[in-house]
C-alpha cells in the first residue's frame, strides 16, 4: 500500500474573495466555506474565525481538531464511511495544508469541551497554539438531539478540511511524504536480520458510554462499540480511516492523521526494525469483554502479524489502563516484547497513583506526563466558542485553573510530545 | 559570618559503640558531640556545622515500642536546638532503619526541623519513609560509609539552610514518588520505539513509571456457614441516595457513606443516582440492583441461604481515589462493618 502525502506549508491564513493558496498564505473566502457548512440544516448558523499563534487567544468548547486533508485525483475517498463512500483509506495522493487546523466548537459540550490555549502555559507544551487555526462555530437549531449535533459536527470539521485542501489542487506541493508498505504478510522479506514490530492502538474508551454507545463515526464510520481487535495498514491511519471519538481525552483527529508512533516505525522500518502492522482494539467496560478484547489482540500480534515486539498505548481515562495492562501481559506471556505509553493518572503528583496496574510484564513505560495536574491559564484578550463561561462559572478571558485532561494538546496519549515526568 | 550549623546525629547501639545484640534492649541515652561515624560525619562537616550531641538506642527497644521510645528520643534531643537531624546510615539493617526513619519522621513533625537518614534500597525503612524523608540511597554495609555520610551532610546542609534540592540522582537519594513535569529531548513515540529496540536487544532500558508497590492483604478465611452470616454490600460504584446527602465526590473521593436498606425489599430507582465520572451509569441509574443487588440478597435471605443482610449498604466513588484515601476509605468501612457485626461483605465494582 503507497500513500503519498503532498505536503504544501502554511504560515499565515487570512480571509479573502477566492479560497485559495499563494505564498505560503492560506486564503478562505468566508461566505463560500460558511454557505458550504450551512447546508447542514442541523446548524441554525454558521460562522468562521481565524486565530494566528501566539495570539492572546482561548478557544472554548472545542470538539475537535482537523488537519486540511483532500484526496488528490481520483485516488480515493476523503474520510471514508464518514465523508466519502466506503473505500479502504491509505493508498493514492493526499494532498496536506501543513501548518493548518480546524477546529470545531461544540457549544452544547458543557463540561466535556475542550479548551486550548493560543499562547501561554497551555500552548508551550502542545502543539495547537503554533498552528493556523480556522475555527468553525457551528451554532445547533433549537431542541436537535445530542447525538445529532455531534454528528454534524464531525461532518462539518472533515468537510472544511477537504474544502481547504482541495483549494491547493492545482499547486506544486513544498514536499512529498511516501509511506510505501507493501502486504502486511510481505512486509517482512529482505528485513530477516531486523526486529518485527507491531503497534496496538487503542483507538476509544467505551468506558463512559457502554450501554448506549452514540452512533459516533470512529474507524470507516463505525462507532466501534461492537469492534474485536481488527488488523490495519498503516497507512489507513494516517489517511482517514480513524476519527476522534466524541469522548476521548488526549487524542484529537489532528493527531491522528500524523500518528506520531505510525510515522515513527516507518521512519525505522526497513533500517532498525520491521514494521508488520497495527492492531486496533477499543477499551471495553466489562471483564469478559476486556478479556476477549486483549486475548486477540495479542494473538493477532503474535501468531497472525508473527511480532517480536508490541508498542502499546492506550485513550480514555484510568480504566482503559487495564485494558492496556492485560494486551501487554498477554502479549509477554506469548513471548512478545512490549513498551507502553501511559498518561499518569494521579490526582495527588505521586507515582502512588500513576498507574491503575500493577502488572509485572508491564516494565518499559513511557510517561506523557500527568493527566491531572492543574494549568493555571493567564486572562486572554480574546475567547473564540462557546459560551463565555468556564467550570465555576468563571469568566472564559479570565484567569482559569483547568486540569491537563480538560485542554487540548497538553497530553498526546499517542506519543506526540517531548513532555515527561521525573519522580523526586 | 553566622555560626554553624547545630546538627544532632542518631545511631544504634552497634554504631555508638555500646554492644551487639546484646545490648539492643537499651533504651535512648544521648551524648555530648560526635560518636563512631559521627566522626566521619563531622569530618566532612568541616566548618559548616557541629555534631552537638549524639542519640544512641537500641534496636529492639525503639522498634518495639516505635511511637514511645521516638517521643522519648525527641525530648533528649530538642533541649540540644539542633538546625537538623542526621540519623544512621542503616545501611541494610532492617530495624535499624525502620528505627532511623521514625525519628526523622518525628523530629519533622514535632521539631520542624528537616532530618536526613541513608539506606540501602531493599531497607524496609526505605518503603516506609520514603514519601516522608530525604533517604539518601547507600551501599547494603558499613563499607558504602564514606560516600554515604558526603551525600547525607551535603543534602543536610541544603535543607537546613532552605538551599533547592535537586533531582534524586544527582543528590543521591530515594525517589520520594513526586512527579514533576520536565522535557526529554525526544518525543514519547520516539522513547517508545528506543525503549522497546533496547528491550528485543537485551539492551538497558529505563522504565519512566515504577509500578505501585501495593501491601499485600491475606483474604480472610471462608464463611463456614453462610445460613447463619450476616452479610452486606458494598461498592465503589457511587451509588447514594438522592441528593447525595453525604457529598460523596464524583471523582477522587476522600470518604464513603452508609445508606439504611432496614425493611427495604427492593432499591427504588427514583430513591436513588449515582455519582461516578468514570463509567457509563445509566444501567444502574435505571436499576440500582445491578451495582447493589439487595433484591437477589432478599431472595436468599428468604431461602435461608445466608443469615441475614445488613441493615445499610456502603458506598464511594472509586474513580482517580488516592491510594492514601482509598486506604482510609477501606479501613473506616472495615471498621464500621465489624462493629456491625457483619460476618462477609460482598464488594461490587464497576
Amino acid at each position: 500500500m503507497k500513500l503519498e502525502l503532498d505536503i504544501l506549508n502554511i504560515k499565515d491564513v487570512q480571509f479573502a474573495e477566492k479560497t485559495t493558496i499563494s505564498d505560503v498564505v492560506l486564503y478562505i473566502n468566508r461566505q463560500e466555506l460558511q454557505e458550504l457548512l450551512e447546508k447542514d440544516k442541523r446548524f441554525s448558523k454558521v460562522d468562521i474565525e481565524l486565530v494566528h499563534p501566539g495570539e492572546s487567544c482561548r478557544l472554548v468548547q472545542v470538539f475537535d481538531v482537523t488537519e486540511p486533508r483532500a484526496k488528490m485525483g481520483g485516488t480515493g475517498e476523503n474520510f471514508p464511511g464518514i465523508l466519502g463512500r466506503l473505500k479502504t483509506a491509505g493508498e493514492g495522493r493526499t494532498r496536506v495544508l501543513r501548518g493548518a487546523a480546524v477546529v470545531t466548537i461544540d457549544y452544547n459540550s458543557g463540561a466535556s469541551g475542550l479548551v486550548i490555549d493560543i499562547s501561554g502555559p497551555g500552548a508551550d507544551i502542545g502543539i495547537y497554539g503554533k498552528l493556523q487555526n480556522i475555527i468553525l462555530l457551528c451554532r445547533p437549531v433549537d431542541g436537535i438531539a445530542r447525538p445529532d449535533y455531534q454528528n454534524a459536527l464531525r461532518i462539518a470539521g472533515l468537510k472544511a478540511a477537504v474544502y481547504l485542501a482541495e483549494a491547493a489542487k492545482d499547486l506544486r506541493a513544498d514536499e512529498i511524504e511516501v509511506y510505501n508498505i507493501g502486504p502486511l504478510a510481505e512486509a517482512g522479506n529482505g528485513m530477516e536480520h531486523l526486529p518485527r514490530v507491531a503497534y496496538v492502538y487503542q483507538i476509544h474508551a467505551l468506558q463512559l458510554s457502554a450501554e448506549q454507545p452514540p452512533n459516533e463515526p470512529i474507524f470507516y464510520g463505525d462507532n466501534v462499540a461492537k469492534l474485536l481487535p481488527t488488523i490495519v495498514h498503516p497507512n489507513e491511519v494516517l489517511d482517514g480511516a480513524i476519527t476522534r471519538g466524541y469522548f476521548c481525552q488526549g487524542q484529537e483527529t489532528y493527531s491522528i492523521q500524523n500518528h506520531p508512533i505510525v510515522r515513527e516505525l516507518y521512519n525505522r522500518h526497513g533500517k532498525e526494525l520491521c514494521f508488520v502492522g497495527v492492531v486496533i482494539t477499543v477499551a471495553q467496560s466489562t471483564e469478559p469483554e476486556r478479556e476477549r478484547s486483549a486475548a486477540m489482540a495479542a494473538k493477532l500480534v503474535k501468531s497472525v502479524l508473527g511480532a517480536d515486539g508490541a508498542i502499546l498505548t492506550k485513550i480514555g481515562g484510568g480504566a482503559p489502563h487495564i485494558d492496556l495492562a492485560q494486551t501487554c501481559e498477554l502479549c509477554e506471556e506469548l513471548g512478545v516484547k512490549t513498551a507502553v505509553i501511559v498518561a499518569d493518572q494521579s490526582t495527588d503528583g505521586t507515582s502512588d497513583g500513576a498507574l491503575i496496574f500493577n502488572t509485572p510484564q508491564a516494565d518499559a513505560i513511557v510517561n506523557v506526563g500527568g493527566f491531572c495536574r492543574t494549568f493555571t491559564l493567564p486572562p486572554v484578550e480574546r475567547v473564540v466558542g462557546g459560551p463565555l463561561i468556564l467550570d465555576g462559572n468563571r469568566p472564559a478571558e479570565g484567569e482559569v485553573k483547568l486540569m491537563a485532561n480538560r485542554l487540548g494538546g497538553p497530553v498526546s496519549q499517542i506519543g506526540a510530545l517531548k513532555v515527561t515526568e521525573r519522580e523526586f | 559570618m553566622g555560626r554553624g550549623l547545630r546538627i544532632v546525629h542518631y545511631l544504634n547501639q552497634f554504631f555508638g559503640g555500646i554492644g551487639g545484640e546484646d545490648k539492643a534492649m537499651l533504651g535512648p541515652e544521648i551524648k555530648d558531640g560526635a560518636v563512631g561515624p559521627g566522626i566521619a560525619v563531622q569530618n566532612t562537616l568541616k566548618d559548616r556545622g557541629e555534631i552537638v550531641a549524639t542519640v544512641i538506642c537500641g534496636d529492639n527497644y525503639i522498634a518495639e515500642r516505635i511511637d514511645e521510645a521516638t517521643q522519648e528520643v525527641i525530648q533528649l534531643l530538642t533541649p540540644y536546638q539542633p538546625d537538623v537531624v542526621i540519623t544512621g546510615p542503616a545501611f541494610n539493617a532492617g530495624r535499624y532503619g525502620v528505627a532511623c526513619g521514625a525519628v526523622c519522621q518525628a523530629v519533622q513533625e514535632k521539631l520542624g526541623i528537616p532530618a536526613v537518614t541513608g539506606m540501602y534500597e531493599e531497607n524496609p525503612g526505605v518503603d516506609l519513609y520514603r514519601r516522608h524523608l530525604y533517604i539518601v540511597k547507600t551501599a547494603d554495609s558499613a563499607r558504602g560509609m564514606t560516600e554515604a555520610v558526603s551525600k547525607m551532610v551535603n543534602l543536610a546542609c541544603k535543607l537546613a539552610t532552605d538551599q533547592e534540592i535537586g533531582k534524586p540522582d544527582e543528590e543521591g537519594y530515594i525517589p520520594r514518588g513526586i512527579l514533576k513535569e520536565e522535557f526529554s529531548d525526544r518525543t514519547a513515540a520516539q522513547r517508545v520505539v528506543d525503549m522497546l529496540l533496547a528491550k528485543l536487544q537485551g539492551k538497558p532500558f529505563e522504565t519512566e513509571l515504577h509500578l505501585p508497590e501495593f501491601s499485600r492483604i491475606r483474604p480472610p478465611a471462608a464463611l463456614k456457614t453462610l445460613s447463619s452470616s450476616k452479610i452486606a454490600l458494598a461498592t465503589d460504584g457511587g451509588l447514594v441516595p438522592k441528593g447525595n446527602p453525604d457529598k460523596i465526590e464524583m471523582s477522587a473521593a476522600t470518604k464513603y457513606g452508609r445508606y439504611t436498606i432496614k425493611g427495604a425489599d427492593r432499591l427504588d430507582p427514583k430513591d436513588y443516582e449515582v455519582v461516578h465520572v468514570g463509567y457509563d451509569s445509566s444501567l444502574v441509574s435505571r436499576d440500582p440492583h445491578r451495582l447493589v443487588p439487595l433484591d437477589v440478597m432478599r431472595d436468599l435471605e428468604k431461602e435461608a441461604v445466608i443469615g441475614k443482610v445488613c441493615e445499610s449498604f456502603y458506598s464511594t466513588t472509586g474513580v482517580a481515589t488516592t491510594l492514601e484515601n482509598s486506604r482510609k476509605i477501606g479501613q473506616g468501612m472495615a471498621e464500621q462493618l465489624k462493629s456491625e457485626g457483619v460476618d462477609g461483605v460482598i464488594l461490587t465494582s464497576t
